[in-house]
């Protein structure tokens, strides 16, 4: 394979490919081995693992350590797996801040006690000043499944309802309004553990699957949905809750909301017949009050993701490919 | 998202009522392009209505032998080269900023002129370079940051200036007879600063309709609708239809800064070729601030990559599915021409809302 550039990290085709790659080297996936984020195990458990680096590492509504466990609690829950032990390995930096790493550690303690997650081992590295930048936070969450369906894209027909559970974007904005200094005081991350909000669907038959929109937004999630189900989805832009603040910060910078990450927002799939059940359940909860239906899973045009826009018009929504850059003008 | 006032489906009606022969509009802007497909406007046009993509993508206008010139300047140790993101992928003769970038050359993503000055301000044992890319609107911030240098005497910075001017590019395309365009969509950022007298040659001696818009999907219908209008009662004029962001008279204070510190000089441009007096360059005391004079490097000219059709692209002389490359070798993942890399570029944006370019029927 060609070396890598920050593009196989943006979570688009180049990560899918780089996956596949690494895995192709002579790996056995096992159980579980479906390219979940989360894999169910036997005997009731699962497992994922997730690395965490992000400048800055303080942002408006998280940092690098709530980060990090929300990320792989959210993994496990949307597999419908109660998140319940937590792994963490630290890298630092020589000469980090002792006082910033006790915050980050502090922050990422808060998100295990709300949730009665014990950290049950760990490792720590520190690295000579500049072979790593400041800090690297690896998590791997452990849980147990408290459903006996296997949650995933496959489960997917024509005719699902597809909700969203709050306004898409939120983290990826904030975090790219802070690297390039654009004031929106009211902008925060949406970075938040959604085990509470996803686990009373869980009892719902009718629950087909469910993803955190994190690297490539809810536009990936869509398509690797429709690409894994060979289904295709259609979605109606008028229909997604709205940030404004999101959209100036995408405005600016030239982003598509659709694609920015994502750290507390998860797209939910289920049969039409529960749609408004589902959205009672998740809007009862803080973390979902704007949840909406945003589209339908259909037998048209499949591995492929259509939009009605705010305008009127079609157009497809295609996974990211490469790192999102500021464009010029 | 509506800021005129009028609903686009209204107008997207309003267009099929007006439109009585087939016509053929170019849009000069590259975020123009990208906001017709990100937000379905095509599925909207009447049928006779054919809109060709234009040059005004700054990165994929950008010549081979210039992105050459910017990765020799990269590679040379101790230099900083802060630059626009969408410039980071463009492949040149060998390689791109990206790929040295990941070889160990100094590469910053900025957003400004000012942050690259700043970053020189702060590194004062390294040379910072700017990669100065793009139009009107970005020219004047190079030359109000140039101006800060001078008198500041930030002797560790300098600029690639490779800036361009909208109005000769558009000279050239009005002239060509395989084009035979009815109207210019015009980009409604350049003309902030441009104001509406600098395209008026274009209605006047060579009797193109042309409008200027803003990026909303109402924008755009609109300023297509007027184009139709224009054309139909043969009155060609230049109006502009984004009256909430561009004067008529511009932005004069952002054009005298660009007076006092840029040169005018002929420029390469990618599928054009040489047009007369579109490039703005350092001369006189400004000369000093020029990255190609301070290090010894020279932009020569290098032929695009073999079998790269984004020239005919620029041109508009054909859409982006018809380049052999399309799709097969040249993907946005692994592009080949600078028309797939940047995120304005028209390739990257057939490719990437139409799923290599023939799917919007099936969606």
């Amino acid at each position: 394979m060609q070396n890598l550039t920050l593009g196989h990290g943006a979570g688009g085709r180049l990560t899918a490919e780089l996956i596949e790659s690494i895995i192709g080297t002579g790996f056995s996936s096992g159980p579980g081995g479906d390219r979940e984020d989360c894999a169910l195990l036997p005997e009731g458990l699962a497992v994922t693992i997730d690395s965490f680096t992000v400048t800055p590492r303080s942002f408006p509504g998280g940092d690098i350590g709530s980060l990090a466990m929300c990320g792989s609690v959210n993994d496990l829950s949307m597999r419908g797996v109660r998140p319940m032990y937590m792994a963490m390995g630290v890298v630092a930096e020589e000469g980090f801040s002792g006082e910033e790493l006790e915050n980050i550690m502090r922050s990422a303690a808060s998100v295990c006690r709300e949730l009665g997650i014990s950290l049950v081992t760990g490792d720590t590295k520190v690295m000579p000043k500049g072979q790593v930048d400041g800090l690297l936070i690896t998590t791997c969450a452990l849980g147990r499944p408290e459903t006996d369906r296997t949650l995933g894209a496959s489960n997917l027909r024509p005719g699902d309802a597809i909700l969203l559970t709050t306004s898409p974007g939120r983290h990826g904005a904030s975090i790219a309004a802070a690297r390039y200094n654009l004031k929106t005081a009211s902008l925060f991350s949406d970075c938040a553990p959604l085990w509470n909000l996803v686990e009373p669907l869980l009892s719902f038959g009718s629950l087909r699957c469910m993803r955190d929109c994190t690297r490539g937004g809810v536009g990936t999630v869509m398509c690797e949905w429709s690409e894994q189900a060979s289904l295709g989805i259609d979605i109606e832009e008028k229909l997604i809750p709205r940030n404004d603040d999101v959209h100036s910060v995408c405005d600016l910078l030239g982003f598509d909301p659709l694609y920015l990450a994502c750290e507390g927002c998860a797209a939910v799939a289920v049969a039409p017949e529960d749609t408004e059940k589902t959205l009672v359940v998740l809007r009862s909860n803080p973390l979902g009050k704007e949840a909406a239906l945003i589209g339908y899973v259909t037998a048209e045009h499949p591995g492929m993701v259509g939009m009605r826009t705010l305008a009127g018009g079609k157009r497809l929504v295609d996974m990211p490919v490469g790192e999102m850059l500021p464009r010029i003008c | 998202m509506r800021r005129s006032g009028y609903d686009p489906e209204t107008l997207s009606e309003a267009l099929k009522a007006t439109i009585d022969r087939p016509l053929t509009f170019m849009e000069v802007c590259g975020t123009h392009t990208v906001s017709i497909f990100r937000q379905g406007l095509r599925s909207m046009f009447p049928e006779q209505l054919r809109l060709i993509s234009g040059p005004g993508c700054p990165v994929c206008v950008t010549s081979q032998g210039e992105i050459d010139a910017a990765l020799r300047l990269a590679a040379k140790d101790d230099i900083v080269m802060a630059t626009y993101g969408d410039m980071l992928r463009v492949p040149g003769s060998s390689g791109s900023l990206q790929e040295q970038r990941a070889l160990g050359a100094n590469v910053r993503v900025v957003t400004s002129a000012a942050e690259a000055l700043d970053i020189a301000v702060r590194n004062p044992e390294r040379e910072t370079v700017f990669l100065g890319v793009g139009f009107e609107t970005t020219a004047p911030a190079t030359a109000v940051v140039l101006e800060q240098a001078m008198r500041a005497d930030i002797r560790n910075f300098s600029v690639l200036c490779l800036h361009k001017a909208v109005p000769p590019a558009l000279r050239t395309l009005a002239c060509d007879p395989e084009l035979a365009i009815d109207g210019f969509l015009l980009p409604g950022h350049v003309s902030v600063i441009l104001g509406v007298e600098p395209y008026r040659f274009l209605a006047d001696e060579m009797h193109i309709a042309c409008s200027i818009a803003g990026f909303e999907a109402d924008d755009i219908l609109l300023g297509l609708l007027d184009l139709v209008r224009q054309v139909r009662t043969d009155r060609p004029d230049v109006r502009s239809m984004y009256p909430r962001a561009v004067r008529p008279e511009g932005n004069p204070l952002a054009r005298e800064s660009m007076d006092r510190v840029f040169g005018r000089t002929d420029r390469e441009w990618r599928g054009l070729g040489v047009i007369p007096l579109s490039g703005f360059d350092l001369q006189g005391e400004w000369s000093q601030f020029d990255a190609l004079e301070r290090f010894g490097v020279s932009v020569t000219h290098a032929p695009p990559p073999p079998g790269c059709a984004c020239g005919d692209i620029l041109r508009g002389r054909l859409d982006p599915p018809e380049c052999p490359l399309f799709g097969k070798t040249c993907t946005p993942a692994s592009p080949v021409g600078p028309c797939m890399v940047s995120g304005e570029g028209s390739c990257a944006a057939w490719y990437r809302y139409n799923k290599g370019g023939n799917a919007q029927c099936r969606i």
